[in-house]
């Protein structure tokens, strides 16, 4: 019996023991600063702030579904935001410098995705080099500085308005992360992705179309890269070369966070806004308490580190 | 007594998976352990190797109680095992792979030497008559030389008790005969011996004593003189019935699917042609190495070819994909059952549902409880022992693992059955019920592609063999009175 309850007990620490990580770190913060912390406007100011991370995040979760890498997402982000600070400037409007800057990014996840499935060699590295090519476009595009001169101030509505209190971008993101849960749990394609990253030679022959689905899934991550990449310029109203790139390391630790959130181990879209939310509540909190910029880097390192050992640690107990 | 275990038990959750378990090998003895899949023979195997850790019981070593933690303990005492999949690392060579875990030797302090190391593996491979060349990888060896390196492996050290698990599972006849050699020359050492199998001939002519498990629990230890097949065959499972091949002539309908002069990129199968009419079941035989298995990974369009045609109903295929054999009705069961048929992570629904996943998204909307009530009557059709739909595949015995992988075939409603050693290490029982299972869908105007390196089996279940080798198809018997010598005349000749 005794025996039986710490299994149980172990469970559900297991499951959700990221969740408990989540709010200690809250309550921690909010014991220290209370005031400031636990405030209206510090809470939709922490979604807001979410925002970006999750649609990189939430794309990426997907390539991490079929077990693949793609490492150009934070070059992706910064090439998608200048591409729209240029056209902005240039008198494109906001919509169509969103979806151009979009679909461009989805273009380089499909070439992405090509490559890697038409001659079967390792995402790690192709999105790595991928990454230098796209650095290198969007240097030339930007011409090196941060655009900030003549950029409309229509652009900067979406990543700075509000619905009465609450953030446009708040609200974007809890609608993308109820299409991505949808769509990675509820269609075929969601499932597809998860049969191709548990058993690729499996799936083939079972009859999926293995390159296919994962060129679409480098695709879409691509596409959600440049889609964050076009909020982060809305939001600071400026679109610097290298804005996203930081998102990249983020956005994969997100997802190991993510990935200990349930017995099975996998990517999953709860588990990456779990992971997104610790994330940001840390730096929130951190500032908020003046902790230096140089420690705040360790300790976000550290909970990465952190996060992957855990997993291991607890797929190991399930054995 | 070398191993004796004493109520030894194991549990997983509430279940338990072995009960009260008392066994024992003596010293010097080859003895045997059948059961059907699922019976807990890999779950002792386990245990005595220190994979898992017991629940309750004692083992006992040479007569004193030990507590077996770790795989490293069980082989400081003395206790190896050799696996149906193998533990050698593929870019290594044979002296590299045999001294991994051991105590390398060294010279100029810290350099090793590698040349003493040879001697070693030389000295202790004369002894049993075992010939594996050494300087090569272990990923250019064939299966037998494998299993045969990793023997010598375990005997570098003192090795009391030799566990072999299924060891000829993808050794031809041949082969075979050489391994059973060098188990005596073990054996007669003073190394004893645990051997597993399905393979009944194997058990008998190699074995002293064998012991039977069922449902977790050990029905009986009988001396293999004082028994006989049906005897255990009786004490392994209930219920249990042999069908034999109908004597009657059967009367097939249309061609519902021919190849003709295939030959794949990997160059394995060079002209391969065979033609199965509804309601047939054909066989293909061939020894190892013939190229059966690429073949059929070729015309359901899984590896490429570079020459042939595939006709399903009279009608050329434009191209070949899996996706499109399973389209029109074409399924393969491949031979390795977790690495190319399931998704071993993943519920029993998932797998089962796979090959007709899009079909479940209406209009942008999921149906999942068609997808679920689907999984559901699959596995009550296959009687799939499942806690649920959601249980992981992995969690299954070997067995029901093979019916999922053909609740997954069977799903997708196919006209054409490729089957590729489809009762690789099942049990007895699971093995007849998919014999029935193919016989049934044949009855029912399919058509049925069999492969086995068994040939006997072949004999109870095809209705014409097709015989293969070194990459081309010849002659195609009729299964009527033929024996197996006379097929593997057929194989051996010189062509």
């Amino acid at each position: 019996m005794e025996n039986k309850k710490n299994l149980k007990i172990m469970e559900i620490f297991q499951a959700y023991g990221t969740l408990f990580a989540l709010l200690l770190i809250i309550f921690i913060f909010g014991a220290f600063k209370p005031r400031t912390f636990f405030s209206a406007m510090n809470f939709w100011n922490i979604t807001r702030q979410m925002a970006i991370l999750a649609v990189i995040s939430l794309g990426t979760t997907l390539i991490m579904c079929v077990e693949e890498f793609d490492l150009s997402v934070g070059t992706i982000a910064s090439f998608s935001g200048v591409l729209a600070a240029v056209m902005a400037i240039n008198g494109v409007s906001f919509f169509w410098a969103l979806i151009i800057g979009v679909i461009a990014s989805g273009i380089i996840g499909f070439v992405n995705g090509f490559i890697v499935t038409r001659f079967k060699v390792m995402s790690f590295i192709i999105t790595l080099a991928m990454s230098r090519v796209i650095y290198g476009i969007t240097y030339w595009l930007s011409g090196g500085a941060i655009i900030f001169k003549g950029i409309p101030d229509s652009f900067k509505v979406l990543g700075t308005g509000k619905f009465g209190k609450i953030p446009y971008l708040t609200v974007l993101m809890v609608i993308l992360a109820v299409i991505f849960y949808y769509l990675t749990k509820y269609t075929a394609f969601g499932r597809k992705l998860y049969a191709i990253g548990g058993n690729e030679q499996a799936s083939k022959v079972s009859g999926v179309k293995v390159d296919f689905n994962k060129t679409l899934a480098f695709m879409l991550t691509g596409a959600m890269a440049g889609f964050a990449g076009v909020l982060l310029a809305s939001r600071v109203g400026s679109a610097s070369p290298t804005a996203g790139d930081a998102y990249c390391l983020n956005a994969y630790a997100t997802i190991f966070i993510g990935k200990t959130m349930f017995k099975e181990g996998v990517p999953n879209i709860i588990g990456t806004m779990v992971g997104v939310a610790i994330f940001t509540v840390l730096a929130n909190g951190l500032t908020i308490m003046q902790v230096p910029t140089f420690f705040q880097n360790i300790l976000t390192g550290a909970i990465i580190v952190l996060a992957v050992v855990g997993q291991k640690i607890g797929s190991n107990k399930n054995v | 007594m070398i191993v004796e275990t004493k109520n030894l038990s194991k549990r997983f959750g509430n279940m338990y998976a072995l009960k009260d378990i008392n066994f024992e090998v003596k010293e010097g003895e080859i003895h045997g352990l059948v059961g059907e899949n699922g019976a807990g023979k890999s779950t002792l195997i386990k245990i005595l190797t220190g994979v898992y850790h017991k629940t309750e019981g004692h083992i006992f070593v040479s007569g004193t109680e030990v507590d077996i933690k770790e795989p490293v303990d069980s082989r400081k005492l003395g206790i190896n095992v050799i696996h149906q999949d193998r533990n050698l690392i593929p870019a290594f060579n044979g002296i590299e792979n045999i001294y991994l875990g051991l105590k390398s030797d060294k010279k100029y302090l810290c350099t090793v030497d590698f040349k003493k190391m040879g001697k070693k593996i030389k000295s202790v491979m004369d002894l049993y008559g075992i010939k594996v060349p050494l300087e090569k990888m272990a990923m250019e060896l064939s299966p037998p030389q494998k299993t045969l390196l990793e023997i010598t492996r375990a005997m570098m050290t003192d090795c009391k008790l030799l566990i072999l698990d299924e060891p000829t599972a993808s050794l031809t006849d041949k082969e075979t005969m050489v391994l059973f050699d060098i188990i005596r020359k073990l054996n007669a050492s003073g190394t004893a011996i645990l051997y597993i199998t399905h393979r009944m001939d194997e058990i008998f002519e190699l074995t002293d004593r064998i012991t039977v498990f069922r449902n977790g629990q050990l029905v009986d230890t009988v001396k293999t003189k004082e028994t006989d097949k049906n005897q255990l065959i009786k004490l392994m499972t209930d219920n249990w019935k042999s069908s034999g091949l109908d004597s009657q002539r059967k009367i097939f309908g249309n061609v519902v699917y021919s190849v003709s002069h295939i030959a794949t990129a990997d160059k394995v199968v060079k002209d391969a042609s065979f033609e199965v009419h509804s309601g047939e079941i054909l066989g293909i035989f061939g020894l190892g190495g013939c190229g059966r298995t690429e073949l059929l990974e070729g015309v359901y369009g899984y590896k490429s070819i570079i020459n042939g045609e595939v006709f399903f109903k009279n009608e050329k295929m434009s191209h070949l994909s899996p996706s499109l054999s399973i389209k029109k009705g074409i399924v393969l069961i491949h031979e390795d059952r977790r690495g190319h048929s399931l998704v071993i992570s993943r519920s029993v629904k998932a797998n089962i549902v796979l090959p007709i996943i899009d079909s479940y998204s209406e209009k942008g909307f999921y149906n999942g409880k068609k997808e679920n009530k689907d999984a559901v009557s699959q596995i009550a059709e296959l009687k799939i022992k499942t806690t649920d739909v959601d249980q992981k595949v992995g969690e299954l015995s070997g067995g029901n693992q093979q019916k999922v992988v053909f609740a997954k075939a069977m799903i997708s409603q196919p006209e054409v059955f490729l089957c590729d050693e489809p009762t690789q290490a099942v049990d007895v029982m699971t093995r007849s019920e998919i014999h029935d299972l193919l016989r049934g869908c044949a009855d029912k105007g399919k058509a049925v592609v069999f492969i086995t390196s068994d040939i006997q089996e072949m004999l109870e279940v095809a209705d014409n063999i097709i015989i293969m080798s070194g990459g081309k198809t010849y002659e195609k018997i009729e299964n009527k009175g033929i024996s197996s010598e006379q097929i593997l005349h057929y194989c051996y000749q010189e062509r």
